[in-house]
């Protein structure tokens, strides 16, 4: 204590300077809207910076499981591949298969029978909460990158989230994990009968799938996967599987809902895709006509 | 510090602080921010010689948040202020005469060290305010040109005032 006295006595000019000039810092920067700015600005891109280098020493220790899970990623996606390009043709009253490669590169409306719908953007997982009531994932992926609002966030095993704000070089997506979720999946045994799946807080691992017609006989097990109506999940990515026995919908007495036990682990992601429709403007465009008619 | 410092220092900064409040600032506001005339920080320069650093950086502080107050820079210019108290002390012991203060000068003005020692540092002493000044409002170095421009306008500026209130007041306590 006496030497601490000591120290202060001998350096109490410093000491003061230092400690007054920190309290100035705080009321520049909580009084001055300039300041304020430059300063959230100035530590967003900092913060950033620091957590993508933590990040990247995350990665080298972890890069054999990472290499694993992409091999067999890259497998699945070669065979999705494989099989789209095989393409049903009517031609007069029958249909036959034909290879997309054998299609006359002139022939447009052919062509554009297979045009590609979505984009995938490759992302990293910069930071991630799932214990919170509103969770969001920090990715390391921006408008430079072509990534936009709205736009969804999926992984190999399902589905992730949703873009809602972006810098030039990073964006935050809502994750499914977040109360005002509100996707619409579906159940591929039935026809692919919709329903709306939201997240009720409490265990990360599952979220609930509401608003199925009462009749539907739903099974423990059976999977669950995005039903494509919206613009911004592509059709049949794997949201998970029917972990609970079917029970009447408080709100809507006609429907029933379900648990559902999600595919992905939201606490293990680390390598995503945001998905871009490459058709969104024209879709909202639309949108935006019928809406002036109802 | 005996009743007539105490009170030479109050008035010092009851007047200093109204012509920056009243008449300076205005200048300011008509001719645009390359006329920034700082005046206040001779309140600082003036403090009693033997003052110990760490009352001279709360009162360079005071005077600041007061200026801020009229000025509507929260926290601006009692940052400078508290810099430009340390800053004193540093400069003091630069210019320390050999053998160092006798102890008879009782604040560093021309009545006791020459106006020529005087000047030279209140000189270094007003660029140190008036570019930490500059730099705290501007947040950031990106505009360095402009901080150091806005530095030099207002360096020239004051000190063309300071010489102007030094002459007239001839301040030795």
């Amino acid at each position: 204590m006496g030497n601490l006295l000591q120290l202060f006595i001998r350096n109490g000019g410093f000491v003061t300077f230092v400690l007054v000039e920190v309290f100035c810092f705080y009321i520049v920067v909580r009084y001055n809207a300039d300041q304020n700015a430059i300063f959230a600005n100035t530590s967003a891109i900092i913060g950033g910076n620091l957590m993508e280098r933590r990040q990247v020493v995350r990665d080298y220790f972890g890069l054999t499981g990472r290499v694993d899970s992409l091999t067999r990623e890259n497998a699945l996606l070669m065979e999705d591949l494989a099989n789209a390009r095989v393409l049903q043709m009517p031609y007069r009253d029958t249909f036959y298969r034909v290879l997309y490669d054998t299609i006359s590169k002139v022939d447009s409306i052919r062509h554009r029978s297979v045009r590609p719908e979505y984009r995938f953007i490759t992302a990293r997982v910069i930071s991630n909460s799932i214990s919170s009531a509103n969770n969001w994932i920090m990715l390391n992926r921006g408008s430079s990158d072509g990534v936009s609002p709205n736009m969804a966030v999926v992984s190999g095993k399902g589905i992730v989230g949703v873009v809602r704000h972006v810098s030039s070089h990073f964006c935050f997506a809502m994750s499914v994990l977040h109360r005002q979720t509100r996707l619409s999946a579906a159940l591929p045994k039935h026809e692919n009968t919709f329903g709306t799946l939201l997240w009720e807080g409490g265990d990360p691992d599952i979220m609930v799938l509401r608003q199925i017609p009462k009749y539907k006989t739903v099974q423990i097990g059976e999977k669950v996967l995005t039903s494509g109506i919206s613009a911004m999940f592509p059709k049949g990515i794997t949201v998970g599987t029917v972990c609970t026995t079917p029970e009447q919908d408080p709100e809507y007495p006609s429907f029933i809902q379900m648990k559902v036990k999600l595919s992905q682990e939201l606490a293990t992601i680390g390598d995503v895709y945001i998905v871009q429709n490459l058709f969104k403007s024209e879709i909202d465009s639309l949108k935006l006509k019928i809406k002036d008619e109802q | 510090m005996n009743s007539n410092t105490f009170f030479s220092n109050l008035w010092r900064f009851l007047g200093l602080f109204a012509t920056q409040a009243i008449f300076l600032k205005q200048v300011t506001v008509a001719l645009g921010a390359y006329f920034n005339i700082l005046l206040y920080p001779l309140f600082i320069l003036f403090l009693p010689l033997q003052l110990a650093t760490p009352y001279v950086v709360l009162l360079g502080f005071t005077i600041g948040m007061a200026v801020d107050f009229v000025y509507g820079t929260s926290g601006v210019h009692a940052s400078a202020g508290a810099f430009s108290g340390y800053a004193r002390s540093l400069i003091f012991y630069t210019f320390a005469p050999k053998g160092g203060y006798s102890g008879k000068e009782l604040i560093f003005s021309p009545a006791f060290f020459g106006w020529q020692i005087f000047l030279q540092v209140a000189a270094l002493f007003f660029v140190a305010h008036i570019f930490w000044y500059f730099s705290v409002d501007a947040f950031t170095f990106v505009y360095v040109g402009a901080i150091t421009a806005k530095t030099l306008a207002a360096w020239i500026l004051s000190m063309l005032f300071v010489v102007l209130y030094t002459a007239l007041f001839n301040p030795n306590d």
